[in-house]
């Protein structure tokens, strides 16, 4: 290890701040949030614990800047601690639950993601991972689809009135995931037909609309991310919207919690998750509709609820839509991950399903016939689990749902 | 006193006490620089008084979280912190800061039970919960956890001390004077006052080991005395923040 690779590696460690290093240095290595980590607990690898994954971080710190580094000076840290970092820290889906089980409340979203940002900045961060980014730079979506191509789930729907105005009181953003994924265009459709009966005065972005950022989040490069924030706000800025509706739970808390903190301001609008503003027009009789006779269950997506602190309207809004609605075990604020985040399925597609069948299997022992959720990855993740399962479970968007039941869809 | 007590009498009551308050405010200043020294959370992270202090007390004081995720560690853990708790006030009145006759309106035997009995059974408790602690780490190292080198010397040197303090209780004393026997480690700062004369051995090891576990507190995670009750306040702030 020369000086310089010294120098930068210190720079990148010392991107954790100090509660994060409180945090680490507090961890008592008690893996009480083990068994509830989804990734650790589908694979029984240690390496991805959370305890663990705190361990070799602060290793990896002290190397630099413990006693003894000051007073005898640092130890290398190898390629090797590196990759095996990283190989713990992206096997992670960023649920959040650790934090939920953790007896000291450390905020591990957030301590896992400097994790992953000082990796970026050791060399460490897996190909794939970079590939995403490559993409998001080229063409502002992850999934290195033209831009142009942002509305075709509006063709392949036949959605009738695709609004892309000047002006408008409400935008909807429908993040790449929906808007690029076909097993996604329904949720679009179904918000832009509600918003359509409702009459309201809203609007699409069309190719103006950037992906949020949150991949780019979600890779540990919280820098590349400020450009998708800065963009996406004028956007909608100049188009003097007061409202953001988004059906995606991962735009909603990048929206919501971290443009503010990108930007360094609160951006002049209201963030809003379709299923919030469904359920308030549901509630104020605005919308009608005829409750499923189905058993429906709702799965929270980690983004919105635990991460995202929209936990209650999902809920109130299936009042209206389903007449047979269960609670599924492990829900709320202690949701266990469906295993569609943190970048897992590009990382360890294996494991994304095998977390995702865990799910699936106790929504079955219910008896759910329709698992309903509130994010396209989580819809995603569900879908591709029933595809190669035996597990015949309708998987819709709770606005998909909605749309039915109103007889939109 | 005489023979080899006079000279360990002379170093672990007279003279490590300083060292020990040394090592430790050094300690102390080294890990506060270690944090103040990282950049401080770009964003924020603001504490809000009420929610923290709500969430110290379901997760610092009750262990809300390790009730919902497993009982039998929830209960180890629980007993094991009532009994250090119970030990740290016990030996309060060592220094004098609450004395026996506070207990006398309970009547004569449940003061009795207070001041000499329960300390008994707590220290046993203390122990048992150590040991069980100790055994699951043990049980979990490399499947589920990867300890660092100070979280089994945190345990072990705590494990050691009590274990001394408990011989101290149990073993019969060498003499039972009938004035009340002050160790003076440091003059009119730290003065320890006894009621019986303990087993020297047993008295001596367990002061010594008593200061290198408290030299240890700011080397190692037991800094969690401190920062675990800061770091749930922020977790409540947090839920706080985001209204949940
Ligand atoms: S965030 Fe979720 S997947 Fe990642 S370590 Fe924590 S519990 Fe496991
Ligand atoms: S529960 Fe908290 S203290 Fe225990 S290992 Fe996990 S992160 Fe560390």
């Amino acid at each position: 290890m020369t000086s310089r690779d010294r120098d930068e590696a210190k720079e990148a460690l010392r991107k954790f701040t100090r509660r994060q290093l409180m945090e680490l240095d507090t961890c008592a290595h008690c893996a009480l949030c083990t068994e509830k980590c989804p990734t650790y607990a589908e694979s029984q690898v240690p390496n991805y614990a959370p305890g663990v994954r705190s361990s070799k971080t602060v290793r990896l710190y002290n190397k630099q800047f413990d006693l003894r580094a000051r007073l005898l000076g640092s130890r290398p840290i190898t390629e090797e601690d590196v990759a095996d970092l990283a190989d713990s820290a992206f096997n992670c889906t960023l649920c959040g639950r650790c934090m939920e089980t953790c007896p000291f409340g450390f905020q591990t979203h957030e301590l896992w993601v400097r994790v992953r940002e000082v990796i970026r900045d050791l060399g460490g961060t897996p190909s794939k991972v970079l590939m995403l980014e490559e993409m998001l730079e080229e063409s502002q979506n992850p999934y290195g689809l033209e831009p142009d191509m942002r509305l075709d789930w509006a063709d392949y729907t036949d959605l009738e009135e695709i609004p892309e105005k000047d002006q408008a009181d409400i935008a909807y953003f429908v993040g790449c995931t929906t808007a690029f994924k076909g097993a996604n265009h329904e949720v679009a459709f179904a918000i832009a037909s509600i918003l359509n009966k409702l009459k309201e005065n809203w609007t699409l972005l069309g190719e103006d609309e950037w992906c949020c950022g949150s991949p780019l989040l979600l890779a540990g490069d919280e820098h590349g991310v400020k450009k998708f924030a800065e963009h996406n706000v004028e956007a909608l800025k100049s188009r003097g919207v007061k409202t953001v509706i988004t059906g995606c739970a991962g735009c909603f808390r990048v929206f919501k919690w971290e443009y503010p903190k990108l930007l360094g301001y609160k951006p002049d609008f209201e963030v809003v998750h379709a299923v919030e503003f469904l359920r308030d027009k549901l509630a104020s009789g605005e919308l009608n509709p005829d409750p499923a006779k189905e058993r429906v269950g709702y799965h929270d997506p980690c983004e919105l609820a635990r991460l995202g602190g929209v936990i209650d309207a999902p809920r109130e809004a299936l009042k209206y839509l389903a007449s047979d609605y269960v609670e599924l075990p492990e829900s709320g604020m202690d949701v266990r991950c469906c295993g569609g985040g943190g970048l897992l399925q590009a990382v360890n597609n294996d494991l994304r399903m095998a977390i995702v069948n865990r799910r699936l299997g106790q929504a079955r022992e219910l008896g759910v016939e329709i698992l309903t959720s509130g994010c396209p990855s989580c819809k995603l993740a569900f879908a591709d689990g029933v595809r190669e399962s035996d597990i015949e479970i309708e998987v819709l968007d709770v606005m998909e749902l909605a749309a039915r039941q109103l007889g939109l869809l | 006193m005489n023979g080899i007590i006079t000279p360990l009498y002379a170093f672990f009551v007279e003279k490590l006490p300083y060292v020990t308050i040394f090592v430790f405010l050094i300690g102390t200043a080294l890990r506060l620089n270690r944090w103040l020294s990282a950049p401080k959370d770009p964003h924020g992270g603001r504490l809000d008084l009420v929610a923290g202090l709500k969430y110290i007390i379901l997760d610092v004081v009750f262990f809300r979280k390790t009730f919902k995720t497993d009982k039998m560690t929830w209960l180890t853990l629980f007993l094991f912190h009532v009994g250090a708790g119970g030990i740290l006030f016990g030996h309060m009145r060592g220094f004098k800061l609450w004395t026996a006759e506070m207990f006398s309106p309970l009547g004569p035997w449940l003061a009795e039970f207070m001041v000499h009995t329960l300390p008994v059974y707590i220290g046993w408790m203390f122990i048992a919960t150590q040991v069980i602690l100790l055994i699951r780490r043990g049980v979990l190292e490399r499947q589920q956890l990867q300890s660092l080198p100070n979280d089994y010397v945190a345990l072990l040197l705590l494990l050691i001390t009590t274990i001394l303090g408990q011989g101290m209780r149990i073993f019969p004393p060498e003499a039972i004077p009938t004035e009340t026997y002050s160790v003076v480690f440091i003059p009119r700062l730290i003065v320890l006052h006894l009621e019986k004369v303990p087993s020297f051995h047993w008295f001596f090891l367990h002061i010594l080991f008593t200061q290198l576990f408290v030299m240890y507190i700011p080397f190692s995670k037991l800094v969690h005395i401190v920062s675990g009750v800061i770091t749930p306040a922020f977790y409540g702030s947090r839920r706080k923040e985001y209204d949940l």
